[in-house]
């Protein structure tokens, strides 16, 4: 029992970590602007797509598909990012439908490109099995923690040191009072949609690595995505990374000790538990207090 | 006004003998997951689905059949919309697309507007419960756990594992292995998972350190297979034999994942690569390459099936001159012929009681047919694992 509760535990670390991965650009996006880019899993997937590219059609390195992706994906964030700056009025609710009709769109491009055929990575080194004591993992399983881990560090930072990260905070808290202190409003959301869009593209050519894509994962990536940021509570990155690991420990103890049935199930009830308890989330209700 | 006459005159004529260039013409309606989560399923059905239709209408001089396919985007309601849209367009019958959940309200849709609906992409046991007198499939769960319980017997294994998806199909079937093969003494242990999980590890974890069985079977689809393997793969559990059902001994998942797949079993029709034994199979196999420039895919032959019976069905209401007065789903009770899935017949709730799969082995690149002994193209082997 102990081998697999730690197993459980392990799988549920790295399971999370990716969770944390594609949650991370949502978060960004929600906390600066307000507005939940229920695009955002589509362009994990987009990413994704990206990698199978360069591996699958030009027989590259899936990881060298990284600038692709986030050229590919930038592009796409700043013509959303154009878009929903036209929109004049309920930016927050029309945002959200604006999102939801980009994500069908990308969702169907990529199926039309790519056809619904299960991809994922073909490199024996990811897919070998690593083992730390008694549990295991995939290669890429373990690249794709290291990943997470440094972009949530190199987020907070660039959030706590850059100019920008410190412009994308003040927009968040008050946006007129930001344009008081002469930032540009329009220009730090662009910013940090741009910056999102480059952690969908890490997480997106990480989950290629490690796991199965295929058109229509990406609304359910979106689902997650956001389970986690409300978990974690507005503006709180190292929090977007823990409520991550906590979902993806909780789903994977539910599989061990329960049913593999009650998996998502799991999620969902920490989920709701949470926004009845903690309305503002794990660490954003401990933010306020402290 | 002579000139609007003569006009009005021609249109009219032009139009009279248009109708009569299609009098043979018949519309056959499909919806089909075209995209959505059962896309991949969906594309491959249309793609057997047309060239069904493209070979009947060759071999056929009096009746031509026109398709007009509607994608239901993988949901039902959309699938019923479709249904209605078709039979107001003409459609003298419906090939239904994929999933039980999805075929259950189209069929019964189609039942309502008193139209013919065939399926081959739905298993569950109560689709033929409700009487509908207009309602055919060709395969069932039947089907499907004679074939793989025919295997799992012959192997005469002391215990199996069972990880099966929570939809409806895979559950199904899991649940009737389990049944007939705890009746026959062996210990049967079924992991239940949500089709939303992407980590197998954990389960295939339990199936290594609790349950020590001696066979892997996976009910489930492609992605899970893809996930349940490779967690297979990394964690080893002591079994000797990976088995799956639908969609798994395909050149296609031979082709994308060949690391996964040495050794694997899953349910097939055909071996790989493709020996058609009679003509009509040859044609089918030619017809497919050169329409898509590939290897016939699992679905695409049980969509050809259902198609051409459906369409020999139709001549033979239109040769009786019951097509348009309801005569189709009696001429589609008097089909009684081999197909490539072997023979097919309906019975009074529209079942095919005669379907039966085979199993075919994964080997370099190759599908063998192991099981049963008539259809073997060669021998199992086992113990057989992929790493």
């Amino acid at each position: 029992m102990t081998d697999l509760v730690l197993q459980a535990l392990f799988s549920g670390l790295l399971v999370g970590s990716v969770y944390a991965l594609v949650a991370l650009g949502l978060a960004l996006s929600f906390g600066a602007m307000r507005i939940i880019n229920l695009a955002h899993g589509e362009l994990v997937l987009l990413a994704a797509y990206c990698a199978y590219v360069v591996e699958g059609r030009l027989g590259l390195d899936p990881y060298l598909a990284i600038p692709l992706a986030l050229l590919v994906v930038s592009a796409v964030c700043a013509v959303l990012f154009l878009m929903i700056d036209r929109i004049r009025e309920h930016r927050e609710l029309n945002s959200l439908i604006l999102t939801f009709g980009v994500g069908i769109i990308l969702t169907n491009a990529i199926l039309l490109i790519f056809a619904s055929d299960a991809r994922t990575t073909a490199s024996a080194t990811l897919q070998d099995a690593t083992s730390v004591g008694p549990v295991y993992a995939m290669n890429g399983e373990v690249v794709a923690f290291g990943v997470s881990l440094a972009l949530m560090v190199a987020l907070w930072w660039w959030l706590k040191t850059s100019w920008y990260g410190r412009a994308v905070r003040a927009v968040s808290s008050n946006r007129a009072a930001a344009k008081l202190m002469g930032i540009s409003p329009v220009r730090t959301e662009l910013v940090s949609f741009l910056v999102a869009g480059a952690l969908a593209s890490f997480a997106g050519v990480a989950l290629y690595t490690m796991s199965v894509v295929q058109p229509a994962l990406g609304h359910a990536l979106t689902v997650k995505a956001f389970i986690v940021t409300v978990l974690a509570g507005v503006g709180s990155i190292p929090g977007v990374f823990l409520a991550a690991i906590l979902l993806g420990v909780t789903e994977a103890l539910t599989v061990t000790l329960a049913s593999s049935a009650l998996q998502e199930l799991a999620g969902m009830v920490l989920f709701l538990l949470v926004l009845f308890l903690l309305p503002n989330g794990l660490f954003g209700a401990r933010a306020r207090r402290g | 006004m002579l000139r609007r006459t003569v006009a009005a005159a021609s249109i009219a004529l032009a139009t009279l003998a248009g109708s009569a260039a299609r009098a043979d013409e018949i519309l056959v309606g499909a919806h089909m997951p075209l995209t959505g989560s059962l896309a991949r399923s969906g594309q491959a059905f249309d793609e057997g689905m047309r060239v069904a239709i493209q070979m009947f209408n060759a071999r056929s001089d009096k009746h031509k059949i026109r398709l007009q396919v509607i994608d239901d985007e993988s949901t039902p309601a959309k699938a019923v919309s479709a249904v209605e849209k078709l039979v107001s367009d003409g459609a003298v019958a419906v090939v239904g697309g994929y999933g039980s959940n999805i075929i259950g309200p189209a069929s019964d849709a189609s039942n309502r507007l008193k139209t013919t609906y065939i399926t081959a992409g739905a298993v569950s046991d109560e689709l033929t419960v409700r009487g509908l007198k207009t309602f055919f499939r060709i395969n069932n769960n039947a089907g499907y756990q004679r074939g793989i319980g025919t295997l799992l017997e012959a192997l005469k294994p002391t215990s199996v594992s069972i990880l099966a998806s929570t939809k409806e199909a895979p559950a199904l079937l899991a649940k009737g292995l389990q049944k007939d093969l705890s009746a026959k003494g062996v210990k049967v242990t079924v992991h239940e998972f949500d089709p939303a999980i992407t980590d197998f590890k954990p389960i295939i974890n339990k199936v290594k350190l609790q349950d020590r069985s001696d066979i892997l079977m996976m009910s489930a689809y492609e992605n899970d297979y893809v996930g349940i393997i490779r967690a297979a793969k990394v964690l080893k559990p002591p079994v000797k034999l990976v088995v799956g059902a639908w969609s798994l001994a395909t050149p296609k998942m031979s082709a994308e994942f060949p690391d996964l797949m040495n050794n694997v079993v899953g349910t097939s029709f055909l071996p790989y690569p493709v020996e058609m034994k009679d003509e009509e199979g040859k044609r089918f196999a030619e017809v497919y390459k050169t329409t898509y420039n590939k290897e016939i895919e699992y679905l695409s032959t049980l969509s050809f099936v259902e198609t051409t019976i459906l369409a020999e069905a139709i001549a033979r209401a239109a040769e009786a001159g019951t097509l348009k007065a309801g005569g189709l789903p009696d001429a589609m009770r008097q089909t009684d012929r081999e197909t490539l899935l072997g023979p097919v017949q309906f019975d009074a709730t529209g079942d095919n009681p005669r379907f039966a799969v085979a199993m075919g082995q994964h080997r370099a690149g190759k599908v063998v047919l192991v099981s049963p002994p008539a259809s073997a193209t060669g021998e199992i082997v086992y113990p057989g694992l992929p790493w």
